[in-house]
């Protein structure tokens, strides 16, 4: 006979269901997904030690520009120099910690402010939530590299001023996203039990808004990590990105493009490294949708 | 119906594109920059010039020796005494709107660039003429007391308060040009539009699309052979593999300017030509701005740049340069000058009062936005880090904004070249004068002014090459309100089958001779 010590510690070992569990069980499931996310880890840890890890420095020449200008890849320059006689390997991986370092603290603080903002704005509601959206919209419809090219002559070409006019021109998608979010949650049948039985606001937002609208911007930041990355390239290319002698893949795709016939090599190995980390966070970001969607079951 | 209209457009489709196989006549070329300005009493650039020399000419011509022709004026005679030169214009030259061109026209123009309202930068080049300088300076009021008269429709007479030997190659350039009073008036800032501009050279400006296209045709009324191309296009491209890439594809005919990666792949075939070039590329300092109102510190700078490297970064025959006159002009001093010394360099810039670089303030270098400009300040920028433990912050511009900035606001180091407006030692000079409209520096030196002042009065050959042996040496090794970094060399690419284009020490690009083979 089955004592009841015996029927309880069998439902002691069932897993516990939470979503988090559900979506990392679901996401481990998604082959492509897990792929991308050790690669964008192992950017990441790349970027981190990129001091460590780089075997030549990234602004000082090798040597004597007569031997070491512009050689093609080969044993001991993996990636080969560029015109100024630097190891292009070594600038790949600086550039990885400048690109990386861009794309996700902009990213980030990008998704702060527009979950301050559009918190505020769909918890509030009424005329608040009215100005604040239109404000948004008026911000939204401003031609974003325009803005940028603003907020740069304002504050000069250093990377304080890449890092804010990026932070600056993201903001406002993520907060209407937020808003949406919000309203959506706020609507919910526990948010009116919460008010029901009394809970102040704080305790509302905090302990039921804000976990259940946090799968959505995870998801969201996972995607405007790449289009961050993407846009400081796309600045470093024209010229308005991170000064000499710091280099990103953007600004290192730039110094590759005057040879771009004679010595591709320069250009070519920044850009697929673009390619690859944009690729794999957009990859990532598909799965982490798909597993933190509630309504799929499987 | 719907059957019928699949051969139409093939029909249609490969008629265009038998019109496109045929060769098009129209001669063209790269603008590396939308030329500052079309005004020639106001233009200081080698863009603007471009343009200029085909749409206008002036008394004398150089010819491809660079020695002084005839253009418009048909001959001229130097006074005894070497001061007063007449020269007699002409008579059958009439402008492109029919009107004749007279030596009213040459005394305007040569009035408008001394007048202090003008405010053209180039106005010291005509300040041999008598009481040219003190009218320009506001010191002298009224302007018929400056050497110069038309003496009839035909004559004009130019008096200089002293004779100077080089003196007949100054009226070969575009400042001197001939201008209408009329047009300028009666359009004031605009006058130099396509439609308003009125000019007698062998091509007419017919069309400027800024930043895109300048279109010159050919001038039917002009007073020597007519042009040979009926149609000039400047195309202004300002990302030189661009230009590559339209000089492959067949798309532009002459290039003169090529990124140093590219060279080596162009160095054996048929369409690349080197040629010498009187031109120098230097960093000036504000001397105003700290730390630049130190010279030691300058020469601290000077001192920390091995411009061998530099040279060999470009890889476009560019010869080191440590002094200022040119390789190629008489007065060329390769012995004068700061050579590269890291010790040195320390140990100036400790005498100055920053020891490693500490307490420096923030410096930024400047330079216009070219490639080859690029990684000469990038180089520039990890020599001065490597030898001096200083951090300089690069900045760039276009070029009309960046002169615009040099004059406005000079920064602390900034690059800019110099072209020989003429092939004389005194016009690389005079640039740095404290007269002189194109001196960025703000230097202002007494004792340099008069070696100039000297060396353009003394004819003897070997006296001139001491007095600008001196003034190199205060300005290179001494004082240092500039470091010359190299001499240029020209890297051309023109297509075998065009003729008729034959590249100067001064690259004039006079086009009116060139040629296509079908």
């Amino acid at each position: 006979m089955k004592t009841a010590a015996g029927v309880l510690g069998k439902v002691q070992a069932t897993r516990s269901a939470s979503l988090w569990n559900d979506a990392w069980r679901r996401l481990k499931k998604n082959k492509v997904a897990v792929i991308s996310l050790i690669y964008t880890l192992f950017i990441c840890l790349v970027a981190l030690l990129a001091n460590h890890l780089a075997p030549y420095s990234y602004k000082d020449p090798i040597g004597d520009p007569n031997l070491f200008s512009t050689l093609f890849p080969s044993l001991k320059f993996p990636f080969g120099t560029d015109q100024l006689s630097r190891d292009l390997f070594s600038r790949c991986i600086y550039g990885a910690q400048m690109s990386m370092s861009v794309g996700i603290v902009t990213a980030v603080s990008s998704l702060v402010l527009g979950l301050i903002y559009g918190g505020i704005s769909g918890y509030v509601g009424g005329r608040l939530d009215g100005v604040l959206m239109r404000i948004v919209d008026v911000l939204f419809s401003f031609p974003s590299l325009l803005l940028i090219i603003l907020i740069q002559s304002m504050i000069g070409r250093g990377l304080l001023g890449i890092y804010l006019a990026l932070t600056i021109v993201g903001w406002v998608s993520t907060a209407r996203l937020v808003r949406g979010q919000v309203l959506q949650v706020k609507e919910m049948v526990y948010v009116e039990a919460a008010r029901s039985i009394g809970s102040r606001g704080t305790m509302i937002v905090f302990r039921h808004i804000f976990p259940n609208i946090l799968g959505p911007l995870i998801v969201t930041l996972t995607f405007n990590i790449p289009n961050n990355i993407l846009a400081e390239s796309f600045l470093s290319f024209l010229g308005l990105g991170v000064p000499p002698p710091y280099a990103s893949w953007g600004s290192l795709a730039r110094d590759g493009y005057q040879a771009l016939q004679t010595y591709p090599h320069l250009i070519f190995f920044p850009s697929i490294l673009i390619f690859l980390v944009v690729l794999a966070f957009n990859l990532l970001g598909d799965g982490l949708r798909d597993a933190l969607d509630p309504k799929m079951k499987r | 119906m719907r059957n019928a209209l699949l051969p139409i457009l093939l029909l249609l489709f490969s008629i265009t594109s038998c019109t496109k196989a045929k060769h098009d006549q129209t001669f063209r070329f790269v603008l590396t920059s939308e030329p500052p300005s079309l005004d020639w009493s106001l233009a200081t650039d080698h863009v603007s010039a471009d343009i200029l020399v085909n749409i206008m000419e002036g008394l004398v011509i150089f010819d491809n020796n660079l020695k002084p022709q005839p253009a418009m004026a048909e001959k001229w005679d130097v006074s005894p005494d070497g001061k007063t030169y007449t020269f007699h214009i002409r008579k059958n030259i009439k402008w492109n709107d029919g009107k004749p061109l007279t030596a009213h026209d040459f005394y305007y123009s040569w009035q408008r660039l001394l007048d202090p309202k003008t405010a053209a930068e180039y106005a010291y080049f005509l300040f041999d003429v008598k009481n040219a300088q003190e009218f320009n300076s506001g010191k002298l009021k009224d302007f018929s007391k400056v050497g110069l008269k038309v003496v009839d429709n035909y004559t004009f007479q130019v008096e200089l308060s002293h004779p100077a030997s080089y003196f007949i190659n100054v009226p070969t350039f575009w400042v001197t040009f001939p201008m209408r009073k009329d047009i300028v008036e009666k359009f004031g800032p605009n006058w130099t539009d396509p439609q308003n501009i009125v000019t007698a050279g062998p091509f007419i400006l017919s069309d400027w699309k800024h930043d895109a296209k300048v279109t010159l045709t050919r001038n039917p009324t002009y007073y020597g052979t007519p042009a040979i191309p009926e149609k000039i296009e400047a195309l202004i491209i300002n990302e030189d593999i661009t230009a590559i890439s339209l000089f492959e594809t067949d798309k532009v005919q002459l290039i003169r300017r090529i990124p140093p990666l590219e060279l080596q792949r162009f160095k054996n075939k048929p369409e690349y030509i080197n040629a010498p070039y009187l031109r120098g590329y230097y960093y000036g300092f504000n001397v105003n701005k700290p730390p630049f109102d130190n010279p030691k510190v300058r020469q601290a700078f000077s001192y920390a740049i091995d411009r061998k490297q530099i040279v060999s970064i470009l890889k476009g025959g560019q010869i080191p340069a440590t002094s200022w006159v040119p390789k190629g002009m008489f007065g060329f001093e390769p012995g004068v000058g700061i050579g590269f010394d890291s010790k040195k360099a320390r140990s100036l810039l400790a005498e100055a009062g920053y020891p490693d670089g500490k307490g420096l303030p923030k410096i930024t270098l400047y330079f216009d936005s070219r490639d080859d400009n690029r990684l000469v300040a990038e180089k520039v920028q990890s020599l001065w880090k490597e030898h001096l433990g200083i951090e300089v912050t690069l900045e760039n511009a276009e070029w009309k904004v960046y002169l615009k900035q040099l004059q406005t606001d000079t920064p602390q180091v900034w690059r800019l070249g110099w072209g020989a407006d003429y092939p004389d030692p005194h016009n690389f000079l005079e640039l740095f004068t404290s007269y002189s409209g194109n001196n960025n520096t703000h230097w202002k030196n007494q004792t340099y002014d008069t070696l100039i002042n000297e060396g353009a009065k003394e004819f003897d050959r070997n006296k001139r090459e001491e007095i600008y042996r001196d003034a190199q040496i205060l300005l290179t090794e001494k004082d240092v309100p500039m470091m010359p970094l190299f001499y240029e060399a020209q890297n051309i690419l023109l297509k075998p089958y065009v003729k008729g284009f034959q590249p100067n020490a001064m690259n004039i690009l006079i086009l009116k001779n060139v040629e296509m083979d079908s």
